[in-house]
């Protein structure tokens, strides 16, 4: 039996009015015989049979109001027609709505005609700036640089146009992120900026483009002296008896697999120093105007490598002892040449030592590392002749320099801390027994 | 060798091309008899005779309607259009005909068929004598549209298009019609549709530009160059479809993007470029890829033309501003 | 001439035929073989059966908007019937019976209907363009075919069809200009049902015969009834014979009525009256034709009973494999924009191949 949907005309019409049957049950009819007119809104259009048969039923009356999709005549086929007319006649919702009057029909195609209303428009009122979510700002190549290098880009400051982040900006994170700097800011006593003059040359160069860590360093020099207000102290100790003490020792700490050096005793002095001079031990926060004295105690050691400064981290240095000190430096420092230092090795100092005499100066007058506020330059041991009640004898002398941050420290406390280290270096039993 | 200009190519093409290939017609208003009012077409009716190279009632649309015709029927149509300002009548043909006519057909009927037309302001003219319309042709899938920039180019360029099966759009920049002269081979060679040419190569920026933009372009460069930028120079040729895979490299090389064109800044050429840089070269951006265009205002009558025409020196200002980003 | 014995200017108008298959000009009456005029109105016969049952399709829902032909078919039939198979035929978008003895195959015709392109790539030997949808600019392209022709040095013509509403167009005018500055060997031909939509032929110009327009260009002109097939095959032969002798071109008005709608999306009775519509039923063209061939002879009823139920079942036929046909292949839609695709579009391509082979998501 074939059952036939009001097909939708071709004008997205959805339903009609049929206004007048031309066959009835029973009644043969051919393909293509009028079945019956039906009003829409566009055309009142004579449906034609799509099959030739016999009329079972029709399933509205005239007057009624039929929709796209349902059946209004089933015809008892002669043969095998169509089963049904195409899928363009998919059922619609029976609950639509009458079309509006006065819609026109486009004389081509076919155009969704509906009564659906939807929701009023209304004109967007200006909307204040969420101030919240700020982007970074970097270029792509800026991005991929960060992301490259395992850097969080949010975490960098941009030091470009409009507070860019620039490629160099990320390379130098990188670099910090091995040479300890945290975040930086402008310092609020730096000096204003310098105007560098061009460089002339008078003869063949050769020009040596800086490696990242050189640049680095550079970076952290000019900052220390230009925001730390530098001023030093020079004393000469007479260490003949931790010249002795560590000529005796030396072996008995081979035994121990450690190479002994005077560097540890040295440490240690300066650690037992920092704790009685706790001004020493710190970090002066310049944004709130206070000293901040640190209660723990890492002691760097600058060690010169082929490619540049290093300063590894003993950690906790009041927390050990001598020997392990040692061992600890030897480690570093064998780190620090093979460039396998860990980033925990570089972080987080409190005091630096550096020592230019272990390469054959007698003094030296070393920076400061930002943000501590002391450095002890140690020159090399040598043998000068003293004069010791009255007579002239043959001493180790141990030439050191400290140079202190002036906002925070005067000449008076310089002295007096020296005086204490050397205290301290003078006998190397009041080291091992603190 | 002889040595030409833009026009002088164009007819030295023309001649060639109709000495070869006996289906090769060319027509349009003052085509035939005085050679065209810029002399493309001088000479031509004389040696192939009125049926193959002929004048035409002034009637722009029946002009390119009838070489969609004659394309169907066998013979190679070069029509020109006296202006480029007076092809508007023609579009009703070009868009809906020219463009589609391969596709409509599913191939049965293909247009080998060129238009011609001086393009491009800069010559002190009436309105309409100085359009650069190229973007409403490139925007049309089923057209092809070329600007050469050298008499070289203009021969090379000009035999592909009138050996494409493709119907092409051939622009002349007026402006540098008789500028200079140039080595022009008396034999065949072919420019490629499609491929552009990196006239300069150098690491800072790609500067993209075509027709009478060109020499503007390399005045800037000479300019810039004093400060250190070097500049990879890029005459793009064919506008659609363009050499995107030439455009890709170089930017992935330099970083950095600048298109110049005479055309409207808005919607013009220059944005579909960038469109086209920033998908497929994104990450190697070092600055915004820019466009400098001209204004979105009515191309100006003489007396205020030379605010409208980029002079070299915005185009180097440009380039530093990207550069120095 | 029949261009000089009936003068536009005075609104004469050939015919031969009167609306009941009558002869009323006998030695004006063409000299066909009864192959031919057998021909000409099985044509007839079958394009008014194909239309009507695309009709019928459409508002079964199975069909798209459908433009008629009830009532032109003897303009159409009796126009094309006088050219051959080596001339050209430009189509506007209402000749189904031209196309249909150009030799058009239904099948072609009715997938153009129903929306695919592939209703336009005709067989080789069927020298027709695509249906031309930006009205009149057709004129041109026939134009430019018959120019190419004539410089070709073949006795090719070009027989082109416009509307009444199409005169109009810009394009008309310089297309008729362009052909007779040339001489370009074309026949154009207007199909003036009397309407353009809604608009009547009266508020389309106000020249009184479209075919006098001719005039203005020095082009030999004739005003025919479109509904006698016999006449506009007549003066067709004169204008394609005089087109193939190098006498260039013609113009043709076809007088006929649009009986049905413009598309099946419009209602006529918005603009026009029913009784205007019952008047010119009865100067069917098919009716008076096949008259003529019954007082002679040449057919019976028996026969047109045959030859309807045989096409329409053909048609049925062919409406069935339009209806398999599918939707065009993703490829065809990008393959045919030039020559070889460009690097976008075959990028593009490969995009939306790509989504679609993942489900679409």
């Amino acid at each position: 039996m074939y059952k036939f949907k009001f097909p939708d005309i071709g004008e997205g019409i959805t339903e009609g009015k049929i206004l007048k049957w031309f066959v009835n049950s029973g009644d043969s009819v051919k393909e293509g015989d009028s079945l019956f007119l039906v009003e829409t809104d566009k055309v009142n259009a004579e449906i034609p049979s799509p099959v030739g048969g016999i009329v079972v039923s029709t399933k509205a009356k005239e007057g009624e109001i039929i929709y796209v999709g349902n059946v209004v005549i089933e015809i008892e086929t002669s043969e095998n027609a169509l089963k049904s007319t195409s899928s363009l006649n998919e059922p619609i919702d029976k609950k639509s709505k009458a079309i509006d009057e006065g819609e026109t029909a486009g004389v081509v195609g076919e155009l969704e005609v509906s009564s659906q209303i939807i929701a009023i428009s209304k004109e967007e009122k200006p909307s204040l700036e969420d101030e919240s979510s700020i982007k970074v700002l970097a270029t792509p190549v800026a991005r991929k640089l960060a992301k490259d290098l395992g850097i969080d880009i949010h975490k960098i400051k941009g030091t470009g146009p409009v507070g860019r982040i620039m490629k160099e900006d990320i390379y130098l994170a990188n670099e910090e992120k091995l040479t300890v700097s945290p975040v930086s800011r402008p310092s609020s006593t730096a000096s204003p900026s310098i105007l560098i003059p061009e460089l002339k040359f008078a003869g063949e160069v050769e020009r040596v483009p800086l490696s990242m860590l050189r640049k680095t360093i550079a970076k952290n020099m000019v900052l220390s002296k230009s925001v730390i207000p530098h001023a030093s102290a020079t004393d000469e100790i007479d260490v003949s008896k931790l010249v002795a003490f560590r000529t005796q020792s030396k072996n008995m700490a081979i035994e121990q697999g450690v190479h002994l050096t005077y560097m540890p005793f040295i440490v240690k002095a300066v650690t037992l120093a920092l704790k009685d001079f706790p001004m020493f031990n710190a970090s002066y926060d310049d944004k709130s105007e206070e000293l901040v004295l640190k209660k723990y105690y890492n002691i760097g050691i600058a060690v010169d490598t082929p490619d540049g400064l290093l300063v590894p981290i003993i950690k906790d240095s009041d927390k050990k002892g001598i020997l392990p000190i040692a061992k600890e430096l030897s480690i570093l420092s064998e780190k620090a040449k093979d460039k396998t230092l860990t980033l925990d090795s570089l972080q987080n100092g409190t005091f630096t030592i550096t020592n230019y005499g272990a390469i054959g100066a007698t003094s030296g007058i070393p920076i400061i590392k930002h943000p501590e506020v002391a450095v002890l330059g140690v020159g090399k041991i040598a043998k000068k002749p003293v004069v010791v009640e009255n007579d002239i004898v043959i001493r180790d002398i141990l030439t050191i320099t400290l140079c202190i941050d002036h906002r925070v420290i005067d000449g008076g406390d310089a002295g007096r801390f020296l005086a204490r280290l050397k205290s301290y270096l003078d006998d190397p039993v009041l080291l091992v027994l603190s | 060798m002889p040595i030409l200009n833009i026009i002088g190519a164009v007819n030295y093409a023309l001649d060639q091309e109709m000495a070869r290939d006996k289906t090769v017609v060319t027509y349009g208003e003052d085509v035939g008899l005085e050679g065209g009012v810029f002399r493309a077409t001088v000479g031509l009716q004389k040696k192939y005779g009125a049926d193959r190279c002929f004048d035409t009632p002034l009637s722009e649309a029946a002009i390119v309607g009838s070489a969609i015709g004659m394309a169907i029927n066998g013979l190679k149509p070069v029509v020109e259009m006296q202006f480029d300002g007076f092809v508007l009548p023609a579009l009703n043909q070009i868009i809906g005909h020219v463009a589609r006519m391969r596709n409509r057909s599913r191939g049965t009927y293909t247009l080998p068929m060129v238009i011609r037309m001086p393009y491009g302001g800069g010559i002190r003219a009436l309105e309409h004598h100085s359009e650069s319309i190229e973007s409403i042709f490139a925007h049309i899938p089923g057209l092809q549209v070329v600007i050469p920039s050298t008499p070289y180019d203009t021969k090379g360029l000009l035999l592909s298009a009138i050996r494409s099966p493709d119907p092409v759009i051939f622009l002349e920049p007026k402006r540098i019609y008789r500028a200079f002269k140039q080595e022009v081979p008396e034999e065949d060679y072919f420019i490629p549709i499609g491929k552009a040419k990196v006239l300069k190569e150098g690491s800072h920026i790609t500067v993209v530009a075509w027709g009478a933009m060109i020499r503007e372009v390399q005045k800037a460069i000479e300019e810039v160059e004093k400060d250190g930028i070097t500049v990879e120079l890029i005459d793009l040729r064919t506008i659609a479809p363009f050499d995107k895979e030439a455009i890709l490299k170089s930017v992935k090389k330099t970083g950095r993007f600048l298109v110049v064109h005479e055309a409207f800044k808005s919607f013009g050429p220059g944005a579909e470029l960038i469109a086209t840089v920033n998908e497929g070269a994104f990450l190697h951006l070092e600055a915004p890829p820019t466009r400098l265009a001209g204004f979105d205002t009515t191309v100006p009558l003489p007396k205020g033309e030379d605010h409208f025409i980029i002079r070299p020196d915005r185009i180097a200002h440009k380039i530093r501003e990207i550069v120095n980003f | 001439m029949l261009t000089e014995k009936f003068n536009s200017l005075n609104k004469e108008m050939f015919s031969v035929l009167d609306k009941d298959g009558m002869v009323i000009n006998e030695e004006l009456l063409p000299i066909l073989e009864k192959d031919k005029l057998i021909l000409l109105y099985k044509t007839m016969l079958h394009s008014r059966i194909a239309d009507s049952k695309a009709l019928q399709y459409q508002r079964q829902g199975r069909m798209l908007t459908y433009a008629p032909n009830h009532g032109e078919e003897a303009a159409q039939v009796g126009s094309i019937a006088a050219t051959e198979e080596r001339d050209w035929l430009v189509p506007a978008f209402r000749e189904m019976g031209a196309w249909l003895y150009k030799g058009v195959p239904l099948e072609q015709i009715y997938l153009y209907w129903y929306g695919n392109e592939l209703g336009s790539k005709f067989p080789p030997n069927v020298k027709m363009l695509p249906i031309s949808v930006p009205i009149a600019s057709q004129l041109n392209h026939a134009t430019g075919l018959a120019m190419a022709s004539k410089i070709k040095g073949e006795d090719h013509v070009t027989i082109a069809y416009v509307g009444d509403g199409g005169t109009s167009q810009g394009e008309f005018h310089e297309a008729l200009n362009f052909a007779s500055v040339f001489s370009s060997p074309v026949v154009f031909v207007i199909l003036n049902n009397q309407f353009a939509i809604s608009v009547a032929r009266a508020s389309q110009t106000r020249s009184e015969t479209l075919a006098q327009k001719g005039i203005a260009y020095g082009m030999p002109n004739i005003l025919v009834d479109g509904n006698d097939v016999l006449a506009m095959y007549a003066a067709t032969k004169e204008a394609v014979d005089r087109a193939r002798n190098g006498g260039g071109p013609t113009l043709i008005e076809a007088y006929t009525y649009r009986i049905g709608a413009h598309t099946t999306s419009d209602d006529p009775t918005l603009y026009r009256k029913d009784e205007e519509v019952e008047e010119w039923k009865k100067k069917d063209p098919i009716t008076r034709m096949k008259k003529y061939l019954i007082d002679r002879d040449m057919w019976s009823q028996e026969e047109d009973f045959k030859e309807t139920e045989s096409y329409e079942a053909f048609v049925n036929d062919v409406f069935k494999k339009v209806e398999a046909s599918g939707i065009v292949p993703l490829e065809d839609i990008f393959k045919y924009q030039y020559e070889k695709m460009t690097p976008n579009l075959v990028q593009q391509f490969e995009e939306y191949n790509e989504f679609l082979k993942e489900g679409g998501k």
